[in-house]
């Protein structure tokens, strides 16, 4: 024990130095505690690839409004934690950030079983939460407003395709697809925008292990469709083209873009998935909030979620400020007049934002992901999707809209 | 901060309560049960279900207790020829086909998206910060009755008998026991007692998912054991305890090296587990409360 004894001298620098790193802070920041805000992206686990960039996405977003003078005259600080994209190991992180930290809000949980299982501390200790995970439950608890997400839920991907296909004309659409957690809400909100285009709808769920769907093609063509929208995976879905083809079918093909991908392309014959459209959910990379993403991180093509993530911190950023409050409650509060306020000036960045609303007017942002307007629920109620086409056997895109 | 102590040491129970449940397995009687977290998920949903079809959080308890014993049986009784690796890779798929079940059956399950909402008992009336110090006495006052028990165990002649299957089950059948008897006497008694964790577990997060099962868990129960002492159940509960502490406080040390990124300073967590499990091993592989070998009495 005695070669661990601690001299006069010794403790009298290692007691300054402690007392001088406590007192730093609040030299540095001049008035009040800075306002803290944590990220609980996936670091390590299966969404590994993902939250590290989204962690430096929300750092490179606060240091930006830092250097222009902060948020009500204080400094903004980012916690990072890792929820190991696992529940169990999420609630311990996010149990921290609240109970320690004390942070107004926690951005970028990714795997909708660690939001589900993190949304029920912040609703409860009044943080607010957003966050990049798709399931349709996780906005159906009773979160009291205290959560918000831009991943667009499969009930507005399935109006999208719905839409699309009023758009190109087709009046009687029949929908195909295996068993999936989503294939019943897919469809009723494919009808719903068919019906109100003035069409008809039907579909057919089927076995997606069975290595021939004739008679599953046969009751399709009896509905004599004019387009077909595939539900199913990549696997599936090429055996039913095939059948479709052989069939004779003529008409218009619709299919998610991870069913209908480049790997699917390639491995059948041209004329069978010639003109077939893929949808899917896409970054607005024409929006100039998405050009000053690419900019202020340096990565040229940056997944959804680094895109989400980045619309997450500019609107909780200018909810604060509009609310002259930093608190969840205050956020929860005020993020529908920053995002989708009638009467406000267009915004794509918190900076310009923040400095309209110190001079009193309403901000509206459209963000790198979309326009970023929330329904009551916490679903963005629009979002950008990517729509392509087969062409001479290639994967061509029609359009981002 | 507070809060947060309260939490982790609520966690800690959880863990102290799995920590008894492979130290009664693992150091009592030599298998190697790396299905730990199955038994964990089966009483976490068993209680899950039980409570949400509208009985009582005891008997949802219950009911993870009785459904973890009978996984106990039918795993030993299925896999009695097995010893050593072959039983860690037998008990370690089952973990997977508990997860792979719960994550396929969504008629009972609800799949990925897991059950949320289970009842967590009295937090109505206590209130969230009531309830949280209620849980955890709760928890804690399990492990310590648990602990009671299994010390008394590893005490009895009976515990004897265990540890002599442990170092050498031929001669102790030559000694005329029935080594088959005991080891699914006490694999049931470990799984009743994981499937307890489990329960405790899921009415404490209100939520379970198959993602919380993950391999992970017994992992570091795992390691939990060795650190704290194999073959003693005081050295399980320490051990549990100090994992989480150790888990949570390296959460704090950005504080002190703010130059990491984020995502190198997760990964140093996840290296600085194995580098402790690596000097435990090293340095004090006995744990840090020793295995006791108490003489039996002389008649």
């Amino acid at each position: 024990m005695s070669r661990y004894t601690i001299n006069r001298r010794h403790f009298l620098g290692a007691s300054s130095l402690l007392l001088g790193g406590a007192a730093l802070p609040s030299f540095a920041w001049g008035e009040g505690e800075p306002i803290k805000i944590g990220t609980l992206t996936p670091l390590t686990g299966s969404g590994g690839p993902y939250g590290p960039v989204m962690a430096d996405t929300v750092k490179a977003v606060v240091d930006e409004i830092n250097a222009a003078g902060g948020i009500l005259g204080r400094k903004i600080e980012v916690v990072s934690e890792d929820d190991q994209t696992n529940p169990e190991a999420g609630v311990r992180a996010a149990r921290k950030l609240i109970d320690v930290d004390a942070v107004s809000a926690i951005v970028g949980t990714w795997a909708s079983s660690v939001t589900t299982a993190v949304a029920p501390l912040c609703w409860e200790s009044k943080t607010f939460l957003a966050t990049v995970s798709g399931a349709d439950s996780i906005t159906e608890l009773p979160h009291q407003g205290y959560l918000a997400r831009t991943q667009p839920n499969t009930t507005l991907q399935g109006r999208k395709f719905g839409e699309f296909a009023v758009a190109e004309s087709a009046k009687r659409v029949f929908f195909v697809s295996p068993q999936t957690p989503f294939a019943d809400s897919q469809f009723q909100n494919i009808t719903k925008a068919i019906e109100a285009g003035g069409g008809e709808t039907a579909s057919l769920i089927y076995d997606d292990k069975k290595p021939s769907y004739r008679s599953e093609v046969d009751e399709l063509l009896r509905f004599n469709p004019d387009a077909v929208i595939f539900g199913g995976y990549a696997p599936d879905t090429t055996v039913m083209l095939k059948e479709l083809y052989r069939a004779g079918y003529q008409g218009k093909k619709i299919a998610f873009a991870y069913a209908v991908n480049e790997k699917l392309v390639d491995s059948v014959s041209a004329e069978i998935v010639e003109g077939c459209y893929t949808i899917a959910p896409s970054s607005d990379e024409s929006s100039t909030a998405y050009q000053r993403l690419v900019e202020l991180i340096g990565v040229d093509k940056p997944d959804p979620y680094t895109v989400q993530v980045y619309d997450q911190i500019n609107l909780i950023l200018m909810a604060m400020a509009a609310a002259g409050e930093t608190t969840g409650t205050a956020i929860k509060d005020n993020i529908r007049k920053v995002s989708q306020a009638a009467d406000g000036a267009k915004v794509d960045n918190a900076r310009d934002g923040l400095k309209l609303i110190a001079e009193g007017k309403a901000v509206n942002y459209d963000g790198a992901s979309g326009p970023c307007d929330f329904t009551d629920k916490g679903d963005i109620s629009d979002s950008s999707f990517r729509y392509e086409q087969v062409r001479g056997g290639r994967l061509t895109l029609v359009k981002i809209a | 901060m507070l809060a947060y102590l309260i939490f982790a040491l609520t966690i800690g129970g959880v863990y102290a309560l799995l920590a008894l449940s492979l130290n009664l397995i693992w150091g009592g009687i030599g298998l190697v049960n790396l299905g730990l977290v199955g038994f964990f998920a089966l009483g976490a949903y068993a209680s899950a279900l039980l409570t949400g079809a509208g009985l009582p959080v005891l008997f949802g308890w219950g009911g993870a207790i009785v459904v973890g014993a009978v996984a106990g049986l039918v795993v030993t009784l299925a896999t009695a020829r097995l010893r050593d690796d072959y039983l860690a890779i037998v008990t370690l798929g089952l973990a997977e086909v508990i997860r792979l079940v719960a994550l396929n059956e969504r008629w009972l399950t609800n799949g990925s998206d897991g059950i949320s909402g289970i009842q967590a008992p009295l937090k109505s009336a206590l209130g969230n910060q009531g309830f949280n110090l209620f849980y955890l006495a709760m928890v804690s006052a399990v492990v310590l009755v648990v602990w009671l028990v299994l010390r008394r165990l590893d005490r009895s002649p009976y515990g004897r008998a265990m540890k002599a299957i442990r170092e050498d089950q031929e001669l102790v059948g030559f000694a005329g026991k029935n080594v088959l008897g005991f080891k699914v006497q006490a694999f049931a008694v470990s799984a009743a007692i994981a499937g307890l964790a489990g329960a405790l577990y899921a009415h404490f997060q209100s939520y379970v998912s198959p993602d919380h099962f993950q391999p992970l868990i017994t992992i570091y129960i795992f390691l939990a054991v060795a650190a704290g002492g194999v073959g003693r159940p005081a050295g399980g509960v320490l051990g549990a305890y100090v994992v989480v502490f150790f888990l949570e406080l390296t959460r704090f040390l950005p504080d002190l090296v703010p130059s990491l990124a984020p995502a190198q300073f997760a990964a140093c967590r996840e290296i600085l587990v194995g580098v402790a499990l690596i000097l435990v091993l090293r340095f004090r592989p006995q744990g840090l409360l020793p295995e006791q070998i108490v003489p039996a009495p002389k008649s």
